[in-house]
């Protein structure tokens, strides 16, 4: 259904500078990052990186025009590979048709990209951020797949309150939502014997409200997201009943300081069928964590995160059932162009992150791991 | 020609100052095409209009920001309509659109041109530094 809407909108984008009256409302933007991982045990996201390991590359490329004033369209084609995860396939990002009536009302239908949080829109635009890895927790980026886009349509808009309560920006979504076949998930569910050709898929529908607040700077925000998922294979299938998961969150700008802070649950049931078999894994993921971030000049800025996963449906005091992350991180701004990344991790528990298939002896409880990242946008 | 020259004179001149003192907020004064009906724009309205949560002028005319590649007047505005540094800005930007949520404002790499743009194009504004002088746009007054 996605390739159909995609091949819509890549139509359309070839034709509207045809009836556009100039191309000045056409835009092509890219980027492309090549990472660097290491770990003092084990082996992370899918890597060797115990050996150090360089599979983690990403880019995009994307474009659009600005066929009137008031209607947009575009297109974001997506490649990356993260270990034995992503690979050749270019897969598309998002791809959209954008009508604002005006500030308080738009509409955006295609595949687009679902706001959760802080950065769940955003967590595959490295050039952005400080950090080489948001945080685990609440952004792995295993999975960053998995809800980060929903084929379907979003209402949006921004309501200015006045000088003494801020503003409202709200935006609402109903669409579907699939679990790509080449992420972290179907990888677990395939070491476990479960493989898929096709991708499970499932209903959402949720929104995002953001409150800036009077206090300029400071925004809080509340996400709700209800989905399920199904998928069927010759080896069995997965159900994912219906769950709401939740997000809340606030962040604070002021002059060259950023601090943020994210709270998210998430309780749901996955129910794994092998032939007769039927397995249910009960999860309670209380996911959460703190940042701050100063930028010395206009290269150079560090910042540091804690960020903490538990398992509240399982025995939390086992290192599977929960991660602790506690992050150092600098990036250097070449030009508008280019940057580097470095970062240390010093992680505590193996519940998020780690795959059986490339631990075969086993997981030690703790880690550090260096991560490092060039990258290029324009 | 005379005007194209007396024009080329003073925007030598503004480069010159700008590189040779520092701007302040009341240096850089908003532009915008002559057909823009609104002659003075809120504070809040100039940051909501150029961080792209507005894409409307006051009274309800289609507002096209537009913004220098950097430079003291860059700087200045960015810092005092907007609140942000320059790389925020660019970041800001950078996300919307790798995020499909929004198109990036037009750059441009000399107020010469920005103004040129502005004048050419219905509902465009932007900023330059006080001293560079043209008939052919407007000027918006900012309130607070």
């Amino acid at each position: 259904m996605h390739r159909c809407i995609a091949l819509v909108l890549a139509g359309c984008i070839l034709a509207a500078p045809a009836f556009a009256q100039d191309l000045s409302g056409f835009q092509f933007h890219g980027f492309v990052t090549q990472g660097f991982l290491f770990s003092s045990h084990n082996n992370y996201l899918t890597m060797q990186s115990s050996s150090g390991s360089l599979q983690w590359t990403d880019g995009a490329v994307s474009i659009s025009d600005s066929v009137s004033d008031s209607l947009r369209v575009g297109i974001q084609l997506h490649m990356y590979q993260l270990g034995q995860l992503g690979g050749p396939n270019v897969r598309v990002d998002w791809a959209l048709g954008d009508y604002k009536i005006n500030d308080y009302f738009g509409v955006r239908a295609g595949k687009v990209k679902t706001i959760v949080g802080l950065f769940n829109d955003s967590q595959d635009v490295d050039a952005v951020f400080l950090w080489s890895l948001l945080p685990q927790s609440c952004y792995p980026i295993d999975n960053e797949g998995f809800y980060l886009a929903h084929t379907g349509g979003d209402v949006y808009g921004y309501v200015a309150l006045g000088k003494r309560i801020g503003g409202l920006r709200y935006d609402g979504y109903v669409g579907e939502d699939y679990l790509p076949l080449d992420g972290g998930y179907i990888k677990q569910l395939a070491d476990d014997g479960l493989q898929f050709t096709n991708e499970p898929s499932g209903k959402n529908y949720g929104g995002d409200l953001r409150w800036e607040t009077p206090l300029q700077g400071l925004m809080l925000g509340y996400s709700p997201m209800v989905m399920g998922l199904n998928g069927t294979s010759a080896s069995g299938s997965l159900r994912v009943p219906t769950f709401l998961m939740t997000a809340q969150y606030a962040q604070y700008t002021r002059g060259k300081f950023y601090f943020g802070f994210e709270y998210d649950r998430v309780p749901v049931s996955e129910i794994v069928t092998l032939s007769t078999e039927v397995i249910s894994f009960p999860v309670d993921a209380r996911s959460w964590y703190g940042m701050g971030r100063y930028r010395f000049t206009k290269k150079i800025q560090a910042g540091s995160y804690y960020s903490q996963y538990v398992n509240k449906a399982t025995d939390t005091s086992l290192p599977q059932n929960y991660s602790k992350d506690w992050v150092v991180s600098g990036r250097y701004d070449f030009n508008s162009y280019f940057y580097a990344k470095l970062e240390d991790h010093f992680l505590h528990g193996t519940g998020l992150g780690y795959y059986a298939s490339t631990n075969p002896n086993g997981l030690k409880p703790n880690a550090n791991i260096l991560a490092a990242k060039i990258g290029f946008s324009f | 020609m005379t005007n194209r020259r007396q024009s080329r004179w003073a925007i030598a001149l503004a480069s010159f100052l700008t590189c040779c003192c520092g701007l302040k907020a009341q240096d850089v004064m908003l532009v915008a095409n002559k057909n823009v009906h609104v002659s003075e724009i809120k504070t809040s309205d100039v940051r909501a209009i150029f961080t792209g949560e507005k894409t409307r002028f006051a009274d309800g005319s289609h507002a096209v920001p537009v913004t220098l590649k950097g430079g003291p007047a860059h700087e200045v505005f960015v810092k005092h309509y907007l609140g942000e540094s320059p790389d925020e800005f660019r970041a800001q930007w950078r996300k919307a659109v790798f995020t499909g949520q929004g198109a990036m404002p037009r750059v441009f790499d000399s107020e010469a041109a920005l103004i040129a743009y502005v004048a050419d194009t219905p509902g465009a504004v932007g900023y330059v530094s006080r001293v560079t002088p043209d008939d052919n746009v407007k000027l918006l007054v900012a309130l607070k």
